[in-house]
């Protein structure tokens, strides 16, 4: 029962995870949350959709692919449009937080004013497809989403390590005026940001889509993705995953107790903000957070 | 007839709620993705009072308001405690209105998704406006007082609000409070004019649309905020087909503002006559569209799709040409009678004022008052055996990096000390630590016989050290004569009540010697000219001087100055060096001052203090420092020695 638990924790966890990577690789470099990307991430499983069902039929692996393709060039398009003049002109983080704000307002009503509030299902991958491990059932999908989540994680990790761009983008991180000044091309360099983070989502959104279903309000910024962020620390990529697991686990530990007569599963989402809530109270700048302090 | 004042009563409901996020957002700079839970918050209180226990209206909606604060300040505490940044407020605003919501629908008193229907209907047209009116009036009185300013020097820059000893926790707080009071007015009053809430309704949309209003309409003013949200109302309903839309382009709008013209409407500007044509081309436009779309409706049967449309265009188009010359016209007609209607007033006002003083003020507090912004005495400075500054050993480091290393600095009162150093040896981080900008690694600062190692920034200015930054930090959108007013907070002597009312008796007559006061300072200053320019279309080098009457505005013992000559040329130097000469022996003050033009240091300065990677490698009066070979080797390198050749 704990083992089933754990397990089925991970697999949303390392989703959460995923999404997570992408708010807060945003928020190292250019120290905003962008709220908008929650609603690329649902456009990644829109697109998925799109080809594996509506017009296409796309097997899953391609669809996944050009998700994530479709999804990055979201994000950089995104970007190109509503914070590159805000960023150039060194806007205040509260513009761009009201302008990722009315992107993703706008792009998810734009989903529900043309393709509607219908929830749409994305074909079974490995159709019925589970195996047992000490008592436990594991979905084939599910490993498989945790598997590719871990992968894409550590790909993304090595990226940052091991290439010229990734040690570019953690320099930005630190000192963005610095990187400029060094001969570093900001707009390409948060263009591969963007492409990354978008990607990242467009391949949570499929998951996500397979897992249980395609609406447009499935990347809302009150998904618990951008809560993990905000737990392990915003601009912290070992806390977004941190903080996406935990909160994977703690979901599926909350959906399974009752106390008494009263399942918590209803109240799962106030428990998700309550952890969140004790957290800022307890550690402020999150679990791997680091207090950004002003040049005077 | 009862359509429009449907429509109207929505848009007064919605700008009180909207006012509220001007506050909040668009002067304080905070970011709330929750606004419509504090309305429902309101909301659900003021119509279980009503629904259940039969409370009459006023009542209930202040019991909302209470409630909507009360959460309010219980959710931002923790976010706002920490100064975190202002996404984490977001966040905790939003995980707030999705708990809440989950908590409505499976309450029992709530009833539920179902919602409560049939709540008595005690809301109309009629005490909607008196409420809307109400809060424009205590929003301006507010922001006029020395609270509003004090919020609105927070949102501008909070480092630099902090360093005028402006507390950003209790002030941020306020804020909060006061806006939610308004968000839980606004719920209130909306449940008692629908008649049926449920936890759909005060759904992301609603906060949506308030936030367009607050972006649109411009942050840092009320009018803006007003006129945006009226027309978020009144316009929809013209395009009713597009509902789905709606909110497409309320997103779309905020994106567009922020990139293209982030003071929006009327952006830290209010109503006036210079702006007067600009409001009536916006209200131009909405007539004139109304118009159109009920003329389309009606001539297309008749004359087909595309002359209707010609018609609706052209006479949408009339309209908002007419109206927009209507607009210029009047505030030319008014152009010359309005100063002097406004002196008439300001003079009957005045008189009334006397009046009441007069009769309600017990003469001690009248005196209390008049004295409240007359500088404090000083000692007398060659009195003292102790000196005002006294720095012990002070040492800091960034990481590896030994900014500050094992410091000694005595500054004896009414002395003007010179600190001086090549880049990055640590000055600024002398005055930083100082002024509680760092927490001290080791050693000691002692201020008037106080120890200050550990004290906040706010409590260290408000204990007699204010200071100016090398790249300066004004309140670039308020005006000069605003930026010392802020300064003044300390001198208000008034409560909050009395600031959202402006009691004519006792908050106007303190603004009155506050401004006086300010005058003064710009003065002394040589601003006086441009007390209502502002600050941010200033000169650099006046900038720099308004910055050392902000700080002067506190009283302080001891001023820190951190280049105050920077960018200057020389004869402006020149006067520079004359001005804190004057304002030294004026105000009794003791200064200790960061520069790199040597002319100013060693015309102003009895003694200096030279400071090379972190310690400190000369003292003395300005002939010992400019024959000491320390410093000359700091400044110009290792003497090479010449060795005569053959």
């Amino acid at each position: 029962m704990i083992l089933q638990t754990i397990i089925t924790g991970l697999s949303i966890g390392s989703i959460y995870a995923l999404m997570a990577v992408g708010y807060s690789l945003v928020f190292s470099v250019l120290n905003f949350s962008n709220f908008a990307h929650g609603a690329i991430i649902t456009l990644g499983a829109y697109i998925a959709w799109a080809i594996m069902v509506q017009f296409l039929r796309v097997p899953f692996l391609p669809a996944l692919l050009l998700s994530i393709l479709g999804a990055g060039i979201l994000a950089f398009l995104n970007e190109r449009i509503a914070y590159r003049t805000l960023r150039r002109r060194r806007a205040p983080s509260l513009y761009l937080m009201i302008s990722a704000m009315g992107v993703a307002i706008a792009l998810q009503n734009l989903l529900y004013a043309t393709i509607g509030a219908k929830l749409y299902a994305l074909p079974p991958v490995f159709a019925q497809d589970a195996f047992e491990v000490g008592g436990a059932t594991i979905s084939r999908m599910d490993l498989f989403a945790f598997v590719f989540s871990v992968v894409a994680i550590g790909l993304l990790h090595c990226g940052l390590m091991y290439t010229k761009v990734g040690t570019a983008i953690r320099a930005a991180s630190h000192d963005m005026e610095m990187v400029s000044v060094l001969g570093v091309n900001l707009d390409v360099l948060v263009a591969v940001l963007f492409l990354i983070a978008g990607g990242l989502g467009g391949m949570a959104g499929v998951f996500m889509g397979v897992k249980y279903m395609v609406y447009p309000s499935m990347g809302w910024i009150t998904n618990k993705a951008y809560i993990g962020a905000v737990i392990g620390g915003l601009g912290s990529l070992p806390g977004a995953i941190v903080g996406g697991m935990l909160l994977g686990l703690l979901e599926a530990l909350v959906s399974v107790t009752t106390i008494g007569s009263v399942q918590l599963s209803t109240y799962r989402d106030v428990f998700s903000f309550g952890i969140l809530a004790i957290l800022l109270i307890v550690r402020p700048t999150g679990l791997f957070g680091r207090l950004v302090e002003e040049k005077l | 007839m009862a359509y429009a004042q449907a429509i109207f009563t929505n848009s007064a409901i919605y700008i009180i709620a909207a006012m509220g996020l001007a506050i909040f957002t668009g002067y304080t700079g905070l970011f709330s993705l929750g606004h419509a839970a504090f309305m429902a918050v309101g909301a659900y209180t003021a119509a279980i009072l009503t629904y259940f226990y039969h409370w009459p209206l006023l009542p209930a909606l202040l019991m909302g308001m209470i409630v909507s604060v009360l959460v309010s300040l219980v959710v931002g505490y923790p976010t706002l405690r920490a100064k975190l940044r202002s996404d984490y407020f977001a966040i905790a605003t939003l995980g707030f209105g999705e708990a809440l919501k989950v908590i409505l629908e499976n309450l029992d008193l709530t009833q539920g998704a179902r919602g409560l229907p049939g709540i008595q209907k005690l809301a109309g047209p009629l005490n909607t406006a008196v409420w809307m009116v109400l809060t424009i009036w205590v929003c301006r009185n507010f922001l006029r007082s020395t609270y509003g300013r004090k919020i609105i020097a927070i949102g501008q820059d909070p480092v630099a609000a902090e360093m005028i000893g402006i507390r950003l926790l209790p002030n941020q707080m306020l804020s909060l409070g006061f806006s939610a009071a308004l968000a839980g007015l606004s719920g209130g009053l909306l449940a008692h004019y629908v008649t049926f809430i449920q936890p759909a309704i005060f759904s992301m949309d609603l906060s949506s649309l308030l936030t367009a209003g607050v972006v649109c309409g411009g942050m840092g003013s009320l009018t803006g905020p007003f006129v945006a949200t009226a027309l978020f109302v009144v316009v929809p309903e013209l395009f009713r087909g597009l509902a789905l839309w709606r909110l497409v382009l309320y997103g779309v709008l905020l994106v567009v503002i922020m990139n293209l013209r982030p003071k929006g409407l009327y952006g830290h500007e209010e109503l006036s006559l210079g702006n007067l044509p600009k409001l009536f081309l916006i209200i131009g436009l909405t007539v004139g569209l109304t118009i159109g779309s009920v003329l389309y409706r009606d001539y297309v049967p008749e004359w087909g799709e595309i002359p209707a449309w010609l018609l609706a265009a052209v006479v949408a188009l009339g309209v908002t040409v007419a109206m927009n010359y209507a607009g210029r016209g009047l505030a030319w007609l008014l152009r010359p009678v309005l100063p002097r209607l406004g002196a008439t007033w300001h003079r009957g006002f005045n008189r009334i004022v006397r009046l009441f003083d007069g009769l309600f003020i017990p003469r001690e507090r009248m005196a209390r008052t008049a004295g409240a912004v007359d500088p404090r005495p000083h000692a007398d400075a060659a009195a003292a055996d102790t000196p005002l500054l006294s720095i012990r050993g002070l040492s800091k480091h960034f990481g590896g990096v030994v900014a500050v290393d094992g410091v000694d600095l005595d500054v004896w009162p009414g002395q003007i000390v010179g600190l001086i150093g090549p880049n990055g040896s640590g000055k600024t981080t002398v005055f930083n630590l100082t002024s509680g900008v760092y927490p001290i690694d080791s050693g000691a600062v002692t201020f008037d016989g106080r120890a200050l190692a550990g004290q906040s920034p706010t409590s260290i200015v408000l204990s007699g050290i204010s200071r100016t930054f090398q790249n300066i930090r004004l309140f670039s959108n308020m005006t000069v004569l605003e930026n010392v007013q802020t300064a003044l907070h300390t001198a208000g002597d008034y409560g909050l009540l009395a600031a959202f009312v402006q009691w004519p008796w006792t908050v106007q007559s303190t603004e009155e010697r506050l401004r006086t006061r300010a005058m003064e300072l710009l003065g002394v200053i040589e601003l006086g000219a441009y007390a209502d320019r502002v600050a941010g279309t200033l000169p650099y080098g006046l900038q720099r001087k308004l910055e050392i009457a902000r700080a002067l505005a506190l009283q302080p013992k001891l001023l820190l100055l951190d280049e105050p000559a920077a960018g200057m040329n020389p004869q402006e130097s020149l006067d520079l060096v004359e001005l804190i000469k004057r304002i030294h022996e004026r105000m009794q003050l003791t200064v200790v001052l960061i520069e790199h033009h040597m002319d100013v240091v060693m015309n102003l300065c009895e003694r200096i203090a030279v400071l090379n990677f972190g310690k400190k490698i000369a003292e003395g009066t300005p002939d010992e420092i400019q024959s000491n070979p320390l410093v000359l080797e700091a400044y110009l390198g290792q003497k090479v020695e010449y060795a005569p050749q053959g």
